[in-house]
């Protein structure tokens, strides 16, 4: 089913939550909403649910307008931070409920509940207590009880925030392929631009109520729509430049230009777009972090600005290093200035 | 054999701190590079003789602590049953071996002059027949409480999901009223009287046993509600097709079932004790069971006391026995268990 949003403004009071937000996300889709916190990411997506009604504008789910239908027949599936389970009821009817409510026949809901169990490799805790279970089984029990009632639409409000970074990484790996494997029509929140990277197919990244930038999140990555989406979504080094006959000028350096840029523009380049060696960028290497798989130097540019980058261990310059940089201009975008 | 306690002294004394409180840290300290001065000047924290003394016997102190403060509290209860069954009591221990006469007259069953003080049975003559219902002014009593606690769960229960789940306006002021013990029992009681001078005995007190402990039910109940993450279980409840109705009897009530019952527990006890709103306030018919024990009390031997005293905590104990068990089973409205 398809979900759509259009021209969504939801006002508390004199707050403006939401500001005029157009979404569509297409059947099978998984869209991330990403954005700081108090963007308006929660509330768009609660207006999808049906728990608040948009002061403006209408949400359609499958072509249908239900902007004034309340969440229970909606045909909503919801997965929250806090999991929400039903403590006075087993893991079992927990994921039961929903079909409850649905009138389905008791071994029918057995059958279904056991299937979800299953799936979501939790069989063996079907008569647990939810309040025994771990986060990231509690989640997971979250999940099968929103999938069983085979929802038009999943809406996850950011289900693994609470979670530690290593089941982090494994649960989003798994629930991704299975969001994909199910075909589930996805609105995904959270704060983690990262997270959202794994999991949805696109990202809309918001600010202060608005949409700023919807695309995949290589769209997002490689040419963020303006400076706040190149600082969100990812680590970023903005340079102010002048671009001149194909050339950037930043007053210290000169490097070739991407693309037909004139005038003042905002060079987006991400750590990984320097390489230390021979260029044009005179630096000092300020401080110098050891991550492993790879090292983050910061160093000084000669008009005080600073600039963050990916440097691979057996190449990374030492803390105090006068180093060389070169800019690889195929992995820089230009923002006009507007 | 070597003792633990010199054994864990002798043991490393180098990695002692010093005992003049000096750094263990050498030399740099104070003067190294990116410190702020006097960095390294805070001395190392000393025991005491006193913490010293704790941390050895903590444990066994307050452990013997609890002990005598609970037989303490106890031991005032025990004396007074045993004494409930004694012929006679008059040095430091009961003598005169076991009886029931003590229980039978504060029951007001022994055909004495106390038994129309008593909470003995009723006789009604109905269409020319005698019933003669046994302890019916006591069940009477314990229900007059029972009728308030029933108030507090319609009314207070409400009362705290709406303070807790919803922002509204006046939302500090129904808190602060609906938890406040508003006035003492005499005072509400000579206000009844005055407003309400028509009203049975009995309404009376169930209403007033109702205004009296509210904040009791509402404090327990809003404790338990405020444990869980309302919002996201009431709507994870109506996204899975649960009706708002439905979603709090079945969800929202189960999960505050601890705190109904102890609130429940609370209310129905101080209730049934409460005894200046009774006196003030009871005119006719059964009397509510504290002014059955101050009658008891106030011009009778101490064994017949005793016994009226013991009664209430059977019935304390049974009541709350039976919220409980109510508590444990009758949570399942329609839900999915």
């Amino acid at each position: 089913m398809t979900v759509q949003l259009a021209n969504v403004t939801k006002e508390f009071g004199q707050t403006t939550a939401v500001d005029d937000v157009s979404l569509t996300v297409q059947q099978g889709e998984t869209l991330g909403l990403v954005g700081p916190s108090g963007c308006g990411k929660t509330t768009t997506l609660r207006t999808a649910a049906g728990f608040e009604t948009p002061t403006d504008g209408t949400v359609s789910i499958g072509g249908t307008d239900v902007t004034h239908v309340p969440p229970e027949r909606r045909s909503v599936g919801l997965v929250f931070q806090s999991y929400a389970l039903f403590d006075n009821m087993s893991v079992r009817e927990n994921v039961e409920f929903g079909l409850k409510m649905r009138d389905v026949a008791a071994d029918e809901r057995a059958a279904r509940a056991r299937e979800l169990l299953e799936l979501l490799d939790i069989a063996e805790l079907a008569d647990r207590d939810p309040t025994t279970l771990s986060g990231g089984q509690q989640q997971r029990v979250g999940l099968a009880r929103a999938l069983a009632i085979e929802p038009e639409v999943l809406l996850l409000d950011e289900p693994m925030t609470g979670l530690d970074a290593k089941l982090k990484t494994r649960l989003q790996e798994e629930i991704g392929a299975l969001l994909d494997d199910l075909d589930v029509t996805a609105l995904y929140v959270t704060h983690d631009q990262s997270e959202a990277m794994v999991m949805c197919d696109r990202i809309a990244v918001m600010n202060d109520g608005r949409v700023e930038q919807v695309g995949s999140p290589d769209e997002v990555y490689e040419r963020p729509a303006n400076e706040f989406v190149a600082d969100f979504v990812g680590t970023s080094n903005r340079l102010p430049a002048t671009a001149r006959d194909g050339r950037l000028d930043f007053g210290y350096a000169t490097t070739a230009a991407p693309n037909g840029h004139e005038g003042e523009v905002t060079v987006v380049a991400r750590p990984e777009a320097f390489r230390v060696g021979d260029g044009p960028f005179e630096a000092t290497v300020r401080e110098r972090f050891y991550l492993g798989e790879h090292v983050r130097a910061v160093a000084d540019l000669p008009d005080g600005e600073s600039v963050t980058l990916r440097v691979d261990p057996a190449e990374a310059p030492a803390a105090g290093e006068q180093v060389s940089l070169a800019l690889q201009t195929d992995r820089v975008h230009v923002l006009s200035e507007s | 054999m070597t003792d633990p306690s010199r054994g864990e002294d002798g043991a490393q004394p180098s990695s002692r701190p010093r005992p003049d409180g000096g750094a263990t840290v050498s030399g740099d300290g104070a003067d190294a590079p990116g410190r702020p001065a006097g960095y390294g000047s805070v001395p190392d924290r000393r025991p005491g003789a006193l913490s010293r003394v704790t941390a050895r016997l903590g444990r066994t102190a307050i452990t013997g602590l609890i002990a005598a403060t609970v037989v303490f509290l106890i031991a005032p209860v025990v004396i007074t049953v045993a004494a409930s069954f004694a012929r006679e009591w008059t040095g430091l221990f009961p003598s005169g071996g076991f009886t029931l006469e003590n229980w039978k007259q504060a029951l007001g069953l022994a055909q004495t002059l106390g038994a129309q003080r008593g909470l003995g049975s009723v006789s009604l003559s109905l269409l020319g027949l005698s019933v003669t219902i046994p302890f019916a002014t006591l069940v009477f009593s314990m229900a007059l409480a029972l009728g308030g606690v029933a108030i507090n769960l319609v009314v207070g229960v409400p009362i705290a999901y709406a303070v807790t789940r919803y922002d509204f306006y006046g939302q500090g002021w129904l808190n602060t009223v609906a938890v406040l013990p508003v006035v003492p029992g005499i005072i509400l009681g000579i206000a009844f009287l005055r407003t309400y001078s028509h009203l049975p005995s009995a309404v009376a007190l169930v209403i007033g046993y109702s205004l009296l402990k509210a904040p009791y039910m509402v404090l327990a109940v809003q404790s338990s509600f405020e444990s869980m993450d309302l919002r996201q279980i009431e709507e994870s409840a109506r996204s899975l097709g649960a009706s708002w109705p439905r979603t709090f009897l079945t969800v929202i009530l189960p999960n505050a079932k601890r705190g109904i019952v102890s609130g429940a527990i609370v209310c129905w006890t101080l209730a049934a004790a409460e005894f200046n709103f009774s006196y003030i306030v009871y005119s006719r018919g059964p009397k509510p069971f504290s002014l059955f024990l101050f009658e008891n009390i106030s011009n009778n031997p101490f064994l017949r006391v005793a016994a009226a005293v013991s009664i209430y905590f059977c019935i304390v104990v049974a009541v709350t026995a039976l919220l409980q068990a109510t508590g444990q089973r009758g949570f399942s409205i329609g839900g999915a268990r």
